[in-house]
């Protein structure tokens, strides 16, 4: 307070006694709401302030423009504390207010519950978007099939020894229909349909009569097929081999061992390097520092002829992979028998 | 297979280890199952401790009268020996295992003892105790001609490295160790040895065509057929070497005839048979079809009922061979046999395989002509088997043989080109590295003037064009070389359909919302149709059987998923586990009278038992009730942006008030419901569940597509709630329905926010409030707008459904 504004306020006893009242309680308002009666008592339109000022006009007229400024200074200091005041007031009441919501952090939060796909789903999608990066299709074809399209236009005539490799599921009744034992026969069936360039990848459900630790009934296959006029063996192996450090690591490579298959010739089987041991050797890959993830081939002219492409203009080449092996080389399972056993507790790790 | 890496050696000098050589054969297309070894262990200088010795004195232990106390000769010295067995005496030569000797399948080397007194350096073996029989009496007396003090895995092949081969079907010619030394000589470089040669000399001044008349009345199953007879033959067990072979083979030695015919099974790959002579009715043998119904009993002591067309070996009076499969019980050589008929022929593979499929009946000999079997190995076969019958049965080779053939082997000529290798490849071969390669692997190979033509070896019918022999530089030249590259030129899209991908929609909805996907199997146990309750006439009992299912409980094809879906829920029950929320992805499978194959449709389908929302010490909720259901079957739809209707369902396996049909694009998709009590008792499940159905087809369909903007930004919508009083049964979707209709166009969305009965609502009647959102496309909505379109809807819905308005 300037001394100037002092000395009027003792030249005006009747201004000091309401300044120095007004003052004294908003500095001992402890809430905002007991600010709030000081305000209105002393602020207010009924207040002695109030009333001073209205009656201005009615004061000897030399005192007029004194009381008149002065009790509007006054008016304007005691605003301006009781604002402050009011800040003050504020914030530790919201400092109370927050300190009462204070909760126990450490209780768990509102659950928002996911289901889970299951992991051959998840494997299936990864290894379909792979190969539809490459520019591949996804076909799909009949699990109850015929015996033509499963052996016979494989290049698996009857009496093959190649047959009896599959233990078949045979539909009753009818002695050529079959649940498929792979997913090659839809190799035949996109190519019945389509003219070259046919490059697609097949996944589904396939089935054979076997049941032990490291079989069940029923299980996935992916089957890829490109062909095209100059598809080498060369472009099979570098297919694989980015497919395989997709799936497993950048750091993986792939071996090709020749094999048999009746459909592909030449026919390999593909080893990845173990992704366990780093081909140093250990249990899973059975020392040998490679673990077996599929088989493939070029197709065999003889398919071809099925189909009616002609041998000598078209190549290509196939591969066919478990589904199963791939999620347990990734996950690190051991028992097959799990994905079929739909045990949540199973499913939901995933 | 098992290879006996001594055994293979006698035919190739491999010079690498059995895991160098295992390596090298896998990368070549031979794939080694398992490297084992076969008879005494071979590590810390254990054969060095199993040596030939020779019985200097035995005399009686002072001690015991059933045991001798001998003085061995073991070339370097003498070693006194304790001994219980008494079929020896001094002079014989014997297998004797030294101190520190470990004997096959024992823990702990043999110790120098004092027994009774008498200290015993050593132990003269059985052949039980060296693995080379089961059972043996007294201890081995070795020929003469073993040397004393030599050790003995030299002299018999008692200890060796074996490989397990996993041989293709494409290879029969692999399933002998011959074929496998070719094989290994072709891939290594190294030399192979010529084959198994050499002749007995014929004996006698009779011919075997005097004495036995043989025929072959089906030759389509039987190329060829030949026998050789050998007269006054010993049976008796097969000398040590012998057996040490059929042992390491995984064989059981039986006697001289039969070993020396597996023998030479193992060793050229061609199946043989010994008949007894004597036990062959008429001195006659027809190869000729079953009839049908007749039977033999086979060596196996088996009563076989033959059909018509299986391949049979007969003598006057009655079968005698199921052949290429298993000889008969009749004339099987015996320990009185004196003359035997060896035969060694080709059937034909396709026959010995369904013959062998029908009989259940597999044997070493069928799993090798079921293959097809080279036709020039009848002739080897019979003339190595003659000449070991001579020199180890003692018996006389009887002048002349049969060899009945259909027509004699002439070799494929196979035309290659050269540039056609690199084509196929990816890389190239040189010309001379391709005849190398062939050349190893028994092909000819000509230089004509547009590339190679190779003549195929009779053993490798396998090898038929072009491409097979491409296989075969290939795999011998090394996969390893081949550059690795992507298709060049690709002229195609990839990716997903737009039907894939509303698929991976729908489930990753449901996944989100809190399902959990389960995978089951695609067959069923046959009573699922009861336990659903469904219709004597519903089609879906209609199923696709299985004709050889591994169990009842896998037996036929569903039509439904729900079957799988409370099986699952109910071991996930009896699991203890919580809030079985799950679906499914997959086929059903319908017969379609008069077609081959059934109809596939794919569908997804799930069933709730539990909260959706968790568990959890704050509020719960989410009870798995048909509005759940119904929820899920909303957001199924929501995440395809497509739509669906309801109509009661009437479904025999679900709550007939709790149920309904999903119709999508008028046609019926599905259905939602809760399970009916009975159903539920049925697949033992105590706790309430709602389950759906809905086809992936109709889903697919009901999908948008691409969504097309719609500005509902530029002028903001104007919102009402409106409460009416109706009939309690009126369905909700006819007030929404008349809403519509008479709001149109303005009206956008209607939602049931509130549905009340009771209270002062008065009996039989319900409150249903809604909320109206009214927009228009080009201006903003004044009051009077909203007003009169409102006024429409109330009056509507006085006059169609004698509504009051709620104040």
């Amino acid at each position: 307070m300037s001394g100037d504004l002092r000395k009027q306020l003792e030249a005006h006893a009747g201004l000091a006694l309401i300044y120095e009242e007004a003052w004294a309680e908003i500095e001992r308002a402890e809430t905002t709401a007991g600010l709030e009666e000081a305000r209105v008592k002393h602020l207010g339109r009924k207040s002695q302030l109030s009333s001073l000022l209205r009656s201005i006009p009615e004061l000897p007229a030399a005192e007029r423009p004194v009381v008149g400024k002065f009790g509007n200074q006054v008016r304007t200091v005691l605003e301006a504390a009781l604002a402050e005041r009011k800040k003050v007031l504020e914030a530790a009441e919201l400092e109370r207010r927050l300190s009462r919501e204070s909760v126990d952090i450490t209780l768990p939060g509102q659950p928002f519950p996911r289901g889970h796909l299951h992991l051959i789903t998840q494997t299936l999608w990864q290894i379909e978007d792979f190969f539809s990066g490459l520019g591949y299709r996804i076909a799909e074809g009949p699990e109850v099939e015929t015996d033509y399209y499963n052996f016979t236009a494989l290049n698996t005539p009857e009496g093959h020894p190649a047959r009896s490799l599959h233990d078949t599921f045979f539909v009753e009744g009818k002695p050529e229909v079959l649940l498929r034992t792979h997913t090659s026969p839809v190799q035949i069936r996109v190519m019945e349909k389509e003219d070259p360039p046919v490059y697609v990848i097949i996944p589904g459900r396939v089935y054979r009569r076997d049941s032990d630790a490291t079989h069940t009934p029923m299980f996935h296959q992916v089957e890829g097929l490109a062909v095209d006029e100059h598809i080498t063996m060369g472009d099979l192996k570098g297919t694989l081999e980015a497919f395989a450090k997709s799936m497993f690591g950048a750091e993986r490579e792939i071996r090709l061992r020749p094999h048999y298959f009746p459909f592909t010739e030449p026919s390999v089987e593909v080893d990845v390097s173990c992704m366990i041991c780093s081909g140093a050797g250990c249990r899973s890959c059975k020392y040998s520092g490679w673990l077996e993830i599929l088989g493939a081939g070029m197709v065999d002219p003889n398919v071809f002829g099925f189909v009616g492409y002609e041998p000598d203009e078209v190549q290509g080449f196939a591969f066919g992979m478990g589904v199963e092996r791939i999620a347990m080389l990734r996950h690190g399972m051991t028992d097959l028998r799990m994905f079929y056993d739909n045990d949540l507790r199973f499913i939901k790790q995933f | 297979m098992k290879v006996p890496l001594t055994w293979l050696t006698e035919y190739v000098d491999v010079k690498l280890t059995a895991a160098e050589l295992a390596e090298r054969m896998a990368l070549t297309g031979t794939e080694v199952e398992r490297i084992s070894h076969a008879g005494l262990p071979a590590t810390g200088g254990n054969l060095d401790r199993f040596i030939v010795g020779k019985v200097a004195s035995r005399d009686r232990h002072p001690n015991a009268d059933k045991l001798s106390l001998c003085q061995v000769d073991t070339g370097a010295g003498t070693e006194q020996i304790v001994c219980g067995a008494a079929n020896f005496q001094a002079g014989d030569k014997v297998a004797v295992c030294l101190p520190g000797g470990l004997l096959p399948g024992r823990d702990e080397p043999l110790s120098a003892a004092v027994i009774r007194g008498v200290e015993s350096r050593g132990m003269m073996c059985s052949e039980a105790e060296l693995g080379l029989s089961t059972e043996a009496e007294g201890i081995m007396i070795l020929p003469e001609d073993a040397p004393v003090g030599g050790r003995l895995a030299d002299y018999i092949p008692l200890s060796d490295e074996v490989l397990e081969l996993e041989v293709t079907p494409n290879r029969p010619d692999c399933l002998s160790i011959y074929g496998v030394a070719r094989e290994v000589a072709a891939i290594t470089g190294r030399k192979l040895k010529p084959p198994p040669a050499g002749e007995a000399d014929p004996r006698g001044d009779d011919r075997i065509d005097e004495i036995i008349s043989v025929g072959v009345a089906d030759s389509d199953l039987c190329p060829r057929y030949g026998a050789r007879l050998i007269a006054g033959v010993k049976v008796a067990p097969s000398p040590p070497w012998l057996k040490a072979r059929i042992v390491a083979a995984g064989m059981r030695p039986v006697n001289n005839v039969v070993d020396i015919t597996n023998y030479v099974m193992w060793t050229l790959g061609e199946p043989m048979h010994a008949f007894d002579l004597a036990r062959i009715s008429g001195r006659q043998l027809m190869v000729r079809r079953a009839v049908k119904d007749e039977e033999i009993i086979t060596i196996d002591g088996t009563v076989r009922r033959l059909s018509a067309g299986m391949l049979l070996i007969a003598d006057a009076e009655k079968p005698v061979a199921v052949a290429g499969i298993m000889g008969g019980e009749t004339s099987e050589v015996s320990a009185g046999t004196t003359d035997i008929l060896l035969e060694a022929a080709n059937f034909q593979g396709r026959s010995v395989l369904e013959t062998s499929m029908a009989l259940g009946l597999r044997s070493e000999s069928s799993t090798r002509f079921e293959k097809g079997l080279d036709q020039e190995l009848v002739p080897q076969a019979l003339a190595m088997a003659s000449r070991l019958m001579v020199e180890i049965a003692g018996g006389r080779l009887v002048p002349g043989q049969i060899d009945i053939q259909q027509r004699p082997f002439l070799p494929e000529a196979v035309p290659l080109r050269t540039d056609r290798v690199e084509a196929l490849l990816g890389i190239a071969v040189p010309v001379a590295e391709i005849e190398a390669i062939l050349t190893r692997l028994g092909f000819e190979v000509e230089e004509k003037e547009d590339g190679l033509l190779v003549l195929v070896p009779s053993f490798r019918a396998d090898v038929e064009r072009e491409v097979d022999l491409i296989e075969e530089i290939a795999r011998v030249f090394g996969l390893e070389l081949v550059p690795p590259t992507l298709p060049s030129g690709m002229r195609v899209l990839g990716g997903l359909t737009s039907g894939q991908a509303v698929r991976r929609a729908a489930v990753r909805a449901l996944a989100e919302r809190g399902l959990s996907e389960i995978i089951s199997y695609s067959f069923i146990m046959p009573d699922f149709a009861d336990r659903l309750r469904l219709d004597p006439g519903d089609e879906r009992r209609q199923v696709v059987a299985l004709a050889n299912p591994l169990s009842v409980e896998q037996s036929v094809m569903r039509t439904m998923m729900l079957p799988s879906l409370l099986g699952t829920l109910a071991a996930n029950l009896s699991l203890q586990n919580q809030d079985i929320n799950i679906f499914e992805q997959g086929r059903i499978y319908l017969p379609v009278p008069g077609e081959k194959l059934c109809d596939e449709r794919r569908v997804i389908a799930g069933c709730l038992s539990g909260s959706l929302k968790g568990h959890s010490w704050l509020a719960g909720g989410g009870e798995a009730d048909f509005f759940a259901g119904k929820g899920i079957v909303e957001a199924l739809f929501a995440s395809v942006a497509g739509s669906f209707s309801v109509e009661r369902a009437e479904e025999t396996f679900l709550h007939p008030g709790k149920s309904a049909a999903v119709i999508a694009g008028g046609r019926r998709a599905g259905y939602v419901g809760e399970v009916h009590p009975l159903v539920l008792e049925a697949y033992d499940i105590d706790i309430p569940v709602v389950a759906f159905e809905i086809a992936e087809a109709e889903l697919i369909a009901s999908s948008a597509g691409i969504i097309v903007f719609a500005d509902l930004i530029t002028y903001p919508a104007s919102f009402q709630d409106l409460a009416i009083v109706v009939e309690e049964d009126l369905p909700a979707a006819e007030i929404v329905k008349v809403v519509r209709e008479a709001g149109a166009p303005l009206l956008q969305t209607v939602r049931v926010f509130d549905v009340y009965a009771g209270g002062s609502i008065g009996d039989g009647k319900k409150s249903v409030a809604l909320n109206l959102e009214f927009r228009s496309a080009d201006r903003t909505l004044t009051d009077e707008d909203v007003a009169s379109v409102r006024a429409a809807i109330i009056d509507a819905l006085k006059d169609k459904l004698n509504a009051a308005l709620r104040e």
